[in-house]
């Protein structure tokens, strides 16, 4: 199937894509692994689609203890980078765990991070969706609830957030460059991301005709020793995560000084679990604190009828991402 | 004859794109057609308001139910000749256009305006309404012999469980397709079908046409596994009337989603299970009650118990089938049909019982030996099981597994598990041509179908082995009903089914190259006796004197015109024996007791189908079949929304399929058989390899991690053991 006529504009630099890009009906199309599925599955009609793709916003830069990725960088691009991999491998794994080879060759850093819900009752024409049409309702709180997060959801939307990337950019406090009509401004990044609450059909604080143009990451390089990357599915590949963490300690005369911890697959963004970060600080990194951290990180999880496995699911996979970061043998 | 590991024929032509599927047919001024389905999951439909739909760019034609009052009423037409909605995404009517995208725009804008009534979305939203179908699959739906009920009461031990599987689609590579040309009164029909002449049967009778009128071709498909046949042809049908009506040749081809509601499924089956045994664990009872979902304008039950009516020998064994009628899509036969979910049950249940007894688990399944058919009072016809299990088992390294819960590897716990596989051999009236060219190249035509799973190759194959014609030499057509009438390809049969009617053609012509070679003075055969004379190697020779001389030759002195004939094969009236093939499957799974995840790691199969034609293409059915099976087992389920009645996650990313990295190393072993009372020799391998399997992983779960897990697929929370909602279901009475 294909989805309803759009004009398409390739503007030649970044200022034409701004201007065109904030035009009424307009959207950005850059790698189109997400768009294209929405266009041709009926879910996303834009009028007019700007094609970024080309624009030179794709360096992956390190200098001066910033790593610097282009929004427009691909995927296989930045996890195959040997300095990403050295220097920032929880980014590497993050995105080596996503989606398939031929998808990373195409995907990009912000459209990944823009990606919309999975959430089979979005993805699905005709059952009840609140984000993808504001008032149906929400199929999926009543409905199968498998995916759905246990946090952060309301009584509009119960849809996860897919991205792992977002989930290891959560845990190095990563930031953002968005270019706009005003101009540019910094993020960081999960404040890229809204809570659904009564209005679920707006995913980002992104005003239209916004760019993202790079994600920063900063004072990473000591935590590059002890990061992973942890994503549980029912499948080896090619799955979104039933639940991830995303983890990076650093250690100092046998304690932690430094604690990074973020999940995926169990809240409409990237959760970053600063009660369970702030509890290992001052630790010794062993199997008392860990289960503590992994207590305090699944506090508050509000199961609904077929996801509550992925509370004790988090909390098991938060001790295992935590052993494997933390193990000093 | 002798068997080869030929590749596969067309293989060329399918990497080279030279192969055209129905799709892909060329036709100039071609329509293209797209469904517009019902707005609601339960009702009927009061009117097709096309207003909208005519004025859009490219617009063509509409069918609905008025322009489908011409064609016959049947099973086939019901769908588009009576305004019911049966089940949420039916389609109400069919658009063509100039192009797809204009069809698509069109579709859009018709408004379907329909009564709705409340659906029953699930199975267990009606289960007293349960009832038992006259048959399930080809055979009774109920089944007693002895008595197991007293059985089971004086059993030394009774393992009594509840076993559940989920819905699954077939999911070809290449969705259902058509396009169709009329020429005046007459039709060619280019479709995926894996029945070129049952499509043919139905469309002469909906159209009211003579058979010869109508032809329907499907010369290349990308899978099938059961679900190309009459589910289909209602919406084939649309296209023809479409076509008819425009005069101009019209495509429909279903998308990826239609393929979940459209094109049938595996139904869900909870299957209540009793197996009683004595203290050396042999079988004294089986009482196995399935439960299945049909939809409310059809009718379809696997045969699922089956597996406790012929598996085993056992005296005391009651089976029943029962069915819910649901506003569901309708179940049809899905690759190991009733064995797959029936295996799952008995298979997991004998696990339990070795474990209680203390007997290995292949033992048990040797104590329970059946040496001969007690459902039906027949002797098999071949049956090699136990030198499946031990061939199997020693391939695996059975007797060295290390003790349950004792190994690792890394995150891992490792398990291994094992159980058997059948399926029943049927065979189908099949016709055959050869013709052989001057140049003695070959050409083998018979109307069955590839459905890549290798007809072409063994078809060809065993002409080209009966005429000593090299393959390179041989031209193999199928898939069109102008040939000579050939099997359905389905339940196994193809390979088996066309074996005597290519053994009887070729026998025609080698009997009259004999009489020719002998006759001919100039040929060094001559004066021999034509019962004397070979066909190998492209040369006709004479066994007792040493001479030969190139079949080529022979022809073109003698048959400068070629020489042609054609063979055919009935079923036999009286049936002496039954046929079955059997299989062993061991299993080593890694599962990760923390996180709840399973990966499959190893699997060792051993299988006995009689002769096997081609080593490469059996093997190739066998990996694929377990493949379908790990599926079934850890990831294939199709989710219904009770709310709206409409699938959930129609689609690759969230129905999932095993992908490379699920695949585990694949051992297979071929046992031979030699079975006197099958035509060839041969018997069935597609369906095998897809059972079994399923209770060999969720069995080497348990002895990795302890851990029963009695409903598929196998997942997380099950492994985790989070109690789940879905285990309130009521008894079974």
């Amino acid at each position: 199937m294909s989805g309803p006529a759009f004009s398409y504009a390739r503007p030649a630099d970044v200022a034409g894509a701004l201007a065109q890009g904030a035009r009424p009906g307009a959207a950005f199309l850059a790698g189109g692994t997400d768009l294209i599925q929405l266009w041709k599955a009926g879910l996303a009609a834009h009028a007019e689609l700007v094609d970024i793709s080309r624009l030179p916003l794709a360096g992956i830069d390190l200098a001066d203890g910033e790593l610097a990725i282009g929004a427009l960088a691909r995927l296989s691009d930045v996890a195959l980078h040997p300095r990403v991999m050295a220097e920032h491998p929880l980014i590497a794994q993050a995105i080596a765990a996503t989606a398939s080879g031929q998808v990373r060759n195409m995907a990009t850093v912000g459209g990944n991070l823009l990606q919309r819900t999975r959430c089979a009752y979005f993805r699905t024409q005709g059952m009840a969706c609140n984000k993808r049409e504001p008032g149906s309702g929400c199929g999926a709180a009543a409905g199968e609830t498998r995916q759905a997060a246990l946090f952060g959801a309301s009584a509009a939307c119960v849809a996860t957030h897919a991205s792992d990337l977002a989930v290891a950019l959560t845990a190095l406090r990563a930031e953002l460059t968005i270019l706009g009509p005003d101009g540019e401004r910094r993020i960081a990044l999960p404040d890229l991301y809204r809570l659904p609450g009564q209005t679920p059909q707006i995913d980002t604080t992104l005003a239209p005709g916004e760019l993202i143009a790079a994600v920063q990451v900063r004072r990473a390089a000591g935590l590059a020793a002890r990061s992973t990357y942890l994503k549980v599915r029912d499948r080896a590949s090619f799955e979104f995560a039933v639940v991830s963490v995303a983890a990076a300690l650093r250690l100092e005369d046998g304690a932690v000084v430094e604690a990074r911890l973020a999940a995926g697959g169990v809240a409409p963004l990237p959760w970053r679990l600063a009660g369970a970060e702030a509890a290992l600080i001052g630790r010794a990194p062993d199997a008392r604190a860990f289960a503590e951290a992994a207590g305090l990180a699944v506090e508050g999880a509000q199961p609904l009828a077929d996801n509550g496995f992925k509370v004790e699911l988090l909390r098991r996979a938060v001790i295992r991402a935590l052993e494997t970061v933390g193990a000093t043998a | 004859m002798s068997p080869g590991p030929v590749t596969r024929w067309e293989a060329g032509l399918k990497v080279t794109g030279q192969a055209v599927f129905a799709a892909e047919t060329p036709a100039p001024g071609l329509l293209y057609a797209v469904l517009v389905e019902a707005p609601v999951g339960c009702g009927t439909v009061l009117a097709v308001d096309a207003a909208q739909a005519r004025r859009t760019p490219g617009f063509a034609d509409l069918i609905s139910y008025p322009e489908a009052q011409g064609l016959k009423p049947s099973s086939v037409t019901a769908l588009i000749r009576e305004p019911t909605i049966h089940f949420a995404g039916q389609p109400v009517a069919l658009v063509v256009a100039e192009n797809l995208a204009a069809a698509q725009a069109a579709a859009r804008a018709v408004r379907v305006e329909a009564e709705a009534r409340p659906a029953i979305a699930a199975l267990g939203q009606a289960l007293d309404q349960a009832y038992t179908p006259a048959t399930a699959g080809r055979n009774p739906a109920e089944s007693r012999r002895g008595d197991a009920a007293r059985a089971l009461a004086e059993a030394h031990l009774v393992v009594r469980r509840r076993y559940e599987t989920a819905v699954n689609n077939h999911h070809p590579m290449e969705p259902h397709a058509v396009v169709c040309c009329w020429e005046g009164d007459r039709v060619t029909v280019h479709t995926s079908t894996q029945a070129v002449f049952g499509a043919r049967a139905a469309i002469a009778h909906a159209f009211g046409l003579p058979a010869e009128d109508a032809r329907v071709v499907s010369r290349f498909l990308g899978g099938g596994f059961g679900c190309k046949g009459q589910l289909w042809w209602p919406w084939m049908m649309q296209a023809m009337l479409a076509a008819r009506r425009t005069g101009r040749p019209v495509r429909l081809e279903l998308t990826r989603a239609q393929l979940f509601t459209l094109a049938g499924r595996r139904s869900e089956t909870v299957q209540e299970l009793a197996v009683g045994l004595d203290a050396d664990g042999r079988l004294t009872a089986i009482d196995h009650q399935v439960l299945a979902q049909t939809s409310t304008h059809g009718e379809y039950a696997d045969t699922t118990a089956g597996v406790s009516r012929w598996l085993y020998a056992c005296p005391n064994v009651t089976t029943r089938h029962r069915l819910v009628r649901t506003n569901e899509p309708q179940p049809i036969p899905m690759r190991a049909p009733g064995t797959a979910p029936g295996t799952f049950a008995l298979e997991s249940a004998l696990d339990e019982a070795a474990a209680a007894l203390g007997i290995d688990p292949v033992d048990l399944r040797v104590r329970n030996h059946g040496d001969h058919d007690q459902e039906a009072g027949r002797p098999w016809s071949s049956k090699r099981l136990l030198e499946c299990y031990r061939v199997g088992a020693e391939r695996f390294g059975w007797a060295h597994r290390p003790a349950a819960g004792a190994a690792g590897d890394g995150r891992w716990r490792l398990g291994s598990g094992m159980a058997s596989t059948f399926y029943a051999q049927h065979l189908q009236p099949s016709r055959a041509r050869v013709r052989l060219a001057a140049d003695a190249s070959l050409v083998v035509q018979c109307g069955t179908q590839d459905m890549g799973n290798g007809a072409y190759t063994a078809l060809g194959q065993m002409a080209a082995e009966a005429l000593g014609v090299p393959m390179s030499r041989v031209t193999v057509e199928l898939g069109d009903t102008l040939l000579p009438q050939g099997p359905i390809s389905a339940g196994s049969q193809v390979t088996v089914s066309i074996s005597p009617a290519v053994a009887m053609a070729t026998a025609e012509l080698r009997a009259i190259l004999a009489q020719l070679a002998v006759a001919d003075q100039a040929s060094p055969l001559a004066g021999q006796r034509p019962e004397d004379l070979d066909f190998a190697d492209g040369l006709v020779r004479s066994r007792t004197g040493n001479v030969a001389e190139p079949l080529a030759d022979l022809l073109a002195r003698q048959a400068p015109a070629g020489l042609e004939a054609e063979g055919s094969a009935d079923l036999p009236q009286v049936q002496t024996h039954s046929f079955m093939s059997h299989g062993a499957v061991f299993v080593e799974v890694g599962v990760d007791p923390d996180l709840g995840e399973v990966r499959v790691r190893r699997v060792c199969a051993a299988f006995a189908a009689g002769r096997i034609v081609n080593p490469l293409l059996a093997t190739s059915q066998y990996v694929g079949g377990l493949i379908g099976g790990i599926g079934m087992a850890l990831h294939e389920r199709t989710v219904t929304d009770l709310a709206s009645g409409r699938i959930l996650g129609d689609n690759f990313a969230d129905y999932l399929i095993p992908v490379h990295a699920d695949m585990p190393t694949f051992d297979i072993a071929l046992v031979h058989e030699d079975d006197t009372h099958l035509p060839g020799g041969i018997k069935g391998v597609g369906m095998l390899g897809t059972a079994g399997v399923q209770a060999a992983i969720a069995n080497a779960i348990f002895d990795a991690v302890g851990r029963r897990v009695r409903r598929l697929p196998i997942r997380i929370e099950d492994i985790l053991g989070h109690p789940d909602p879905r285990d309130g279901f009521e008894t079974l009475t």
